[in-house]
């Protein structure tokens, strides 16, 4: 793998001197690979725009290197570098037409006007917004200055392209349309996205791989499976999808499995996903479509256990179903409506809840 | 009816004083001061003829040559004004916000004191042996006066410091609008610091920087203070003309004319600024 973006112990202090320091991004280092779609995923304040910002220069690094393609690229200058930014709220000049817009990086470069001209029909035919390249921004729709600003980055074929929550400012059928457009272009130009969203399942969805931030640090990197089924904290599996935490106190265990006690006395095995040892304090995570509900009559296997319904979301497609397992221990499990569209459960009704101990995940404490 | 109090206070203060003038400028005038209700074009057959010796009238480029050299003064004093006044609007846009209107008050702290006592000011800084002159003298620089005074360029400085408010006001007010995301958007597209200020700052900032430049070049045709005062009254103005007229010729319709063709001159100026104002908005579509 050609690594476009090399980021190597970046550390970014705001406001050094005074007593208001803050570090956004404390010692991150990773790697993005060329003609990757690459996302760094993390709440507000996690330092992900701080991390895009510095690869654009917008800020300066406190400490640190940021190699592109081999070069070094923390001295220089935004427009020195060959990457290009499409932001947040697409920040299209109001005063230029949309041709002219997507024109301006390519006079910037002096390229000539003929080049010029033909890059620009081809990245608004690109984003399908050819008919309107003699509107100004102000005469489209967010959809529209949506396109614009990508077509306005990738028009001067950048090498890398960096995307600041491109699709925040969008209602939802739109943002759900424009990922797989975005993860489309992103094959058909064949340039790297840095794609920066507080949205899992944005994240999710694009991405080749995910680097979930929190706190001014890189808390995990990986291929969305990687990130969904074998998170390596708390945090990333809070964050990532809805999860069922159970803490408990490992009493047994062998290679494949551990046993450990939950609640006063229910004793629940899982992966042993390595390094843990008896006595230890840990913590289990479960996702909900994992779990299987069924009549309490029509328990099957030895992975059942019994339960009561609790409590129920109806989501339409899907229901929430809170399980009471007993020994204070709740679990979130889904069950799909039954085709006359009633829920196959009733609050109060007594379960048979089934997972296999695959399924049950041990987190570092 | 609700509108009828403005209506009023516009023709009270505006509109009775104007066509006074306007009548006032088609009559003769009284030796004495005033005039008499006897109706005449004299007052603007002067402005571009006088009669010679044997009662013949002759075409006389003295007063046209004064107002072509008030056209001239007040372009460049607002020239002026834009280049001091606008990096001095730019530079509090970039401050942070609650140090912006400490600024902007700073700017607005010299209209509290009388404008002819601060064209005093600037005769004891030009004037012969004055703040600039005296150090240059003693360390030996300069041997005799630059002889500064009653120059058109002290005028132009007059009439610059007098009226630089008037422009870094609406150019910050326009500027302060700015999406400062857009000079980011324009570096991130490769545009160096000087492309960045003539393709995306400049254009934007335009109707401030028109407004600015209306609001000081009007007041510099009218002006009679620092020509006066820095000009010693020898390079007149437009506006010196004018006061000259009232307060020592005591030629009123005179005066009056000319004020009308000053009230011309600003209303063509305006009407072309609203005109390209027009055009702009349609260019832009009224989104």
């Amino acid at each position: 793998m050609t690594v476009a973006i090399d980021i190597r112990g970046v550390t970014k202090i705001y406001n050094p001197e005074s007593n208001q320091a803050f570090k956004a991004l404390d010692n991150v280092s990773l790697s993005i690979g060329d003609n990757e779609f690459f996302t760094l995923l993390g709440p507000s304040g996690c330092g992900k725009t701080t991390l895009l910002r510095l690869i654009a220069g917008f800020e300066q690094v406190s400490g640190g290197e940021i190699m592109l393609f081999d070069d070094e690229i923390v001295n220089l200058e935004p427009n020195q570098r060959p990457v290009n930014t499409v932001f947040q709220h697409y920040a299209l000049f109001p005063h230029m037409t949309v041709a002219q817009n997507v024109s301006f990086g390519l006079e910037r470069l002096r390229k000539p006007r003929q080049e010029i001209d033909a890059t620009v029909e081809r990245v608004l035919t690109l984003v399908k917004m050819k008919k309107l390249g003699d509107r100004r921004p102000g005469q489209l729709s967010g959809g529209q200055q949506q396109r614009v600003a990508l077509a306005r980055a990738l028009a001067p074929n950048p090498k890398v392209l960096l995307l600041d929550e491109p699709l925040s400012a969008l209602d939802l059928k739109l943002r759900q349309a424009m990922r797989g457009e975005l993860k489309q272009l992103q094959k058909e130009t064949g340039i790297t996205f840095v794609f920066v969203t507080h949205d899992q399942e944005e994240a999710l969805a694009m991405s080749d791989r995910i680097a979930v931030m929190s706190d001014g640090e890189v808390q995990q990197i990986g291929r969305p499976t990687d990130i969904y089924e074998h998170p390596v904290n708390r945090f990333v599996a809070d964050f990532i999808g809805d999860t069922n935490f159970l803490d408990g106190e490992i009493v047994s265990l062998n290679d494949d499995l551990v046993t450990c006690r939950i609640g006063a006395q229910s004793m629940y095995e899982a992966e042993n996903s390595g390094g843990h040892e008896v006595g230890d304090h840990v913590t289990l995570f479960l996702r909900p479509e994992k779990i299987t509900l069924s009549p309490e009559n029509q328990a099957s296997g030895v992975h059942t256990r019994p339960g009561k319904v609790a409590n129920i979301v109806y989501l339409g497609n899907q229901a929430a179903y809170t399980v009471d397992m007993g020994d204070g221990i709740e679990l979130t499990a889904q069950a799909r409506p039954r085709e006359d569209g009633n829920l196959p459960f009733a609050i109060g009704e007594p379960l048979a809840v089934g997972f296999s101990a695959r399924a049950l995940r041990v987190l570092a404490k | 009816m609700g509108l009828a109090p403005s209506y009023f206070v516009i023709g009270i203060f505006m509109l009775v004083p104007m066509i006074i003038m306007g009548v006032f400028s088609f009559l003769e005038p009284n030796p004495y001061g005033g005039v008499k209700p006897v109706g005449s074009l004299a007052a603007y057959v002067k402005l571009f003829f006088e009669y010679d010796l044997e009662d013949n009238l002759v075409f006389n480029p003295g007063y046209l040559n004064i107002i072509l050299r008030s056209f001239q003064l007040s372009f460049g004093a607002t020239l002026l004004c834009l280049i001091f006044g606008f990096p001095v609007a730019y530079y509090i846009t970039l401050q942070p916000e609650h140090r912006r209107n400490f600024y902007i008050y700073l700017i607005t702290i010299p209209f509290w004191t009388n404008l002819l006592i601060r064209t005093f000011a600037w005769i004891i800084i030009l004037g012969r042996g004055g703040v600039i002159e005296a150090p240059l003298l003693a360390a030996g620089i300069i041997e005799d006066s630059l002889r500064m005074m009653y120059t058109d360029g002290a005028i132009a400085i007059g009439l610059t410091y007098s009226y630089l408010p008037l422009m870094v006001l609406p150019i910050y007010a326009s500027l302060e609008k700015l999406d400062l995301r857009l000079l980011e958007a324009a570096s991130d597209l490769y545009a160096n610091r000087f492309e960045i200020m003539t393709k995306v700052v400049i254009p934007l900032c335009k109707p401030g920087i028109i407004a600015g430049c209306i609001l000081v070049f009007i007041p510099c045709l009218g002006a009679f203070i620092a020509p006066n005062l820095l000009g010693g009254g020898k390079k007149l103005m437009l506006g010196s003309l004018v006061q000259f007229q009232f307060a020592s010729a005591r030629n009123w319709p005179f005066g009056a004319a000319l004020s009308m063709l000053l009230l011309s001159a600003v209303v063509v100026t305006l009407i072309f600024y609203a005109r390209a104002a027009k055009r702009r908005e349609v260019m832009e579509g009224s989104a």
